[in-house]
């Protein structure tokens, strides 16, 4: 009883705290959802971004629902640990570690200055009950989403696969008239969801798909993959091929979006040399 | 009825010195490897909210939750080992369900004997019994150089070279080593990997105590080599696998993606997260083995226990802290038992074990009373338990006397292969006052 008392007063704090550094700070936020692959995702964004010399900051696996997605907002969870200020208390009734965190989450609300260039935020969504989706977006509001694959296991809170893709709908409705949507084409409940927004990039096996992949082969240690890139501006394709070191279907998703992130986000060459200074 | 499949088959030594035990009042065990730590509390709060929101009851997929499996190939990553959750991992009920099932799937007619390293964990033999094959021993020699520069139990290879022959199916390789505590070097299991590459057999590593390594700044030393190495072979490729790595000085045979095919890797949170009523550990290895293991799997268990597996997922990613704790307390804990082993040094020898929570020590001649060497009234106790080559050994007389008159259960050497002979396991799993009242009891026992 107490301690869902303190759960509620902390989650309510680490929101608002969340939102004013979101206000203050303003970077672009990726958001990937969806209940599949979406670490792998998440890890190919991070890196796609960081050899295009762009700040960018990562929330740890699996932080990522209704503590977990602040805490990582406000650097207090972090994939680098450079970034990272404190270490969440793994026995999460302790009342005076949390009052420590949320004494962080306030400073860095409230002070922490952003980096001289637009930072970008990864963040890795995850939903398991209806009206989740309602709570997470009333903290993020996303420039980019991408999409992964909408199925049953994660998801015992739901009726049907259908309500499961009325929650992504929310998400991607949530998008600006300018933002992007990186979908699993693969999926058919994914690709309907591309009629709810703007600009869409794709990508799958799926020979519609804007960043396909063509003839997969296992070798010793990985995969090799031709990734068929349909170039909008003078409707071609154009292949390549690339080793990924990683076993599995969710890994040549990764490579695709991660392919897909290199080529969208370009630094400028002010920004490059800016980098450059940091 | 003949049972003429089981007859062959003992219960486990550790569970009938368990059983003598509990008949004695006021006995301190240090027989059991069973951590003395409870599952930490996050662990314990994931599995109550499963419970709680109604998703155990039914049975999982039966290569186990998708997203525990998921959390698992990241675990891996981390430590380099690469694994597709879908295909190649199987979460089991336990590492000896995992050890089973791979070697009911591998063993056949043709190839039916296993070798195994003596002196090592003692349900081996009785699971390669239980999948119809045959356990043929390779000796571990006593007083080699090993890891940390002490002397430590190394494998003697010509005798693995003559016993390999063409009916062999598997080697197991428990590393840390349980009883010895060894770490076995990477030129050593190279070594065997080569050897079972060329004869094609498998090589089954049981890695349970890989989180309980001591010393690390000297096992680092000798081994920081291999992740550069790892990592120089690889290229410039691996810049796609190396986000949010951390670097392991422990090396698994499982890390090299070439012996994918051969290598069937084992592992249970059991002994790391103190969680060995949870019945719950993986294993894995390539999709084409991986593919033929899940069909036993499934006809022993159908899945892992669900609750377990909830709370699998909570230990894999928010327990570290906790495994780190347990090391701390675990190399206090040796440190402490071996203190305790130099003032006995006219009665026991013993190798410092590099990791696991078990310390083996000989039995010198000067230990043995001669009612020991003889024989005792102890038999009469163990006639109707064990067969008769384990009962007439020194070290289940040993471990009998000291049980009836110390008061201290420790586990004979024996139980872990012939080359145990002459030798007891004590468990520094314990509590420190349970290890300080076993030490006092057996300094009495000895008149020290």
């Amino acid at each position: 009883m107490i301690t869902n008392f303190l759960k509620t007063i902390v989650q309510f704090f680490l929101k608002w705290f969340a939102k004013i550094y979101l206000w203050r700070v303003k970077p672009h936020i990726i958001v990937i959802a969806g209940t599949t692959g979406r670490h792998w995702i998440k890890e190919a964004v991070a890196d796609a971004l960081k050899e295009k010399n762009f700040p960018v900051r990562a929330n740890k696996k699996n932080f990522n629902a209704e503590i977990g997605l602040p805490l990582s907002i406000l650097g207090l969870i972090s994939n680098d640990t450079k970034n990272q200020t404190i270490q969440i208390p793994i026995k999460t009734n302790f009342f005076i570690s949390w009052l420590k965190i949320l004494y962080q989450a306030a400073k860095i609300a409230f002070c922490h200055k952003g980096p001289t260039l637009k930072q970008f935020l990864v963040l890795e969504m995850a939903i398991d009950r209806p009206d989740n989706m309602n709570y997470l977006l009333s903290i993020v509001k996303p420039q980019t989403i991408i999409l992964t694959t909408i199925t049953m296991i994660y998801a015992e809170n739901f009726e049907n696969l259908d309500e499961i893709a009325l929650e992504y709908k929310k998400l991607i409705k949530a998008l600006p008239w300018d933002g992007l949507a990186i979908l699993n084409f693969d999926d058919e409940r994914v690709k309907k969801l591309a009629e709810f927004c703007g600009r869409v990039i794709s990508y799958g096996f799926s020979e519609e798909a804007d960043f396909q992949v063509k003839n997969v082969r296992k070798v010793l240690d990985g995969q090799e993959i031709e990734i068929s890139v349909n170039q909008r501006s003078n409707q071609r394709r154009s292949a390549s091929i690339i080793k990924i070191n990683r076993f599995g279907n969710h890994h040549i998703y990764a490579a695709l979006v991660k392919e897909a992130i290199k080529e969208h986000f370009k630094i400028s060459t002010l920004d490059f040399f800016k980098s450059l200074s940091h | 009825m003949s049972f003429s499949r089981t007859k062959n088959i003992k219960l486990s030594p550790i569970k009938q010195m368990e059983l003598l035990a509990s008949k004695i009042p006021d006995v301190v065990s240090l027989a059991q490897g069973v951590p003395s730590f409870d599952t930490p509390e996050i662990i314990k709060k994931a599995a109550l909210k499963a419970l709680n929101r109604g998703v155990v009851a039914k049975y999982s997929l039966t290569y186990g939750l998708p997203e525990l499996r998921e959390t698992i190939e990241q675990k891996l990553a981390e430590e380099n080992m690469y694994y597709d959750f879908e295909k190649e991992i199987i979460v089991t009920a336990g590492s000896i369900e995992a050890i089973t099932a791979s070697l009911i799937s591998i063993i056949d007619n043709k190839k039916n004997e296993v070798i195994l390293f003596s002196p090592s964990y003692t349900s081996y033999p009785e699971a390669v019994k239980v999948a119809g094959g045959q356990p043929v021993f390779v000796n571990l020699i006593e007083g080699g150089l090993a890891l940390s520069q002490s002397k430590g139990w190394q494998i003697d290879f010509k005798s693995l070279e003559r016993k390999v022959n063409s009916r062999t199916a598997a080697i197991i390789i428990c590393n840390p080593n349980n009883p010895t505590g060894t770490i076995f070097p990477k030129e050593d299991l190279l070594k065997i990997a080569e050897l079972a590459w060329k004869r094609k057999i498998f090589i089954i590593c049981d890695e349970v105590y890989k989180d309980f390594v001591y010393d690390t700044r000297n096992y680092a030393d000798l081994h920081a080599d291999l992740i550069k190495e790892t990592q120089s072979a690889r290229g410039s490729a691996s810049d796609q696998r190396n986000t949010g790595q951390r670097e392991s000085a422990f090396f698994s045979l499982a890390q090299l993606p070439e012996l994918r095919k051969i290598v069937i890797r084992v592992f249970s949170l059991s002994k790391a997260y103190a969680m060995t009523g949870w019945r719950i550990g993986f294993l894995h290895s390539d999709e084409e083995n991986v593919k033929e293991i899940i069909k036993v799997h499934d006809a022993l268990v159908t899945c892992a226990p669900v609750i377990s597996q909830y709370a699998a997922m909570a230990a894999l990613d928010f327990a570290d802290q906790e495994i780190e704790e347990f090391r701390q307390k675990y190399q206090a804990r040796r440190d402490l038992i071996c203190q305790h082993l130099d003032e006995l040094s006219d009665f026991f020898s013993y190798q410092k074990p590099q990791g696991s929570y078990f310390v083996f020590p000989k039995i010198t001649r000067s230990a043995r009373g001669s009612d020991i060497e003889r024989g005792s009234r102890a038999d009469l106790m163990t006639r109707r338990a064990r067969g008769s080559s384990q009962r007439e050994s020194v070290s289940w007389r040993f471990a009998i006397d000291l049980l009836e008159k110390a008061h201290v259960a420790v586990v004979p050497g024996i139980a872990f292969g012939p080359s145990g002979e002459n030798h007891i396991r004590m468990s520094f799993g314990r509590s420190e006052k349970d290890i300080n009242e076993a030490m006092k009891r057996i300094k009495e026992y000895f008149s020290i």
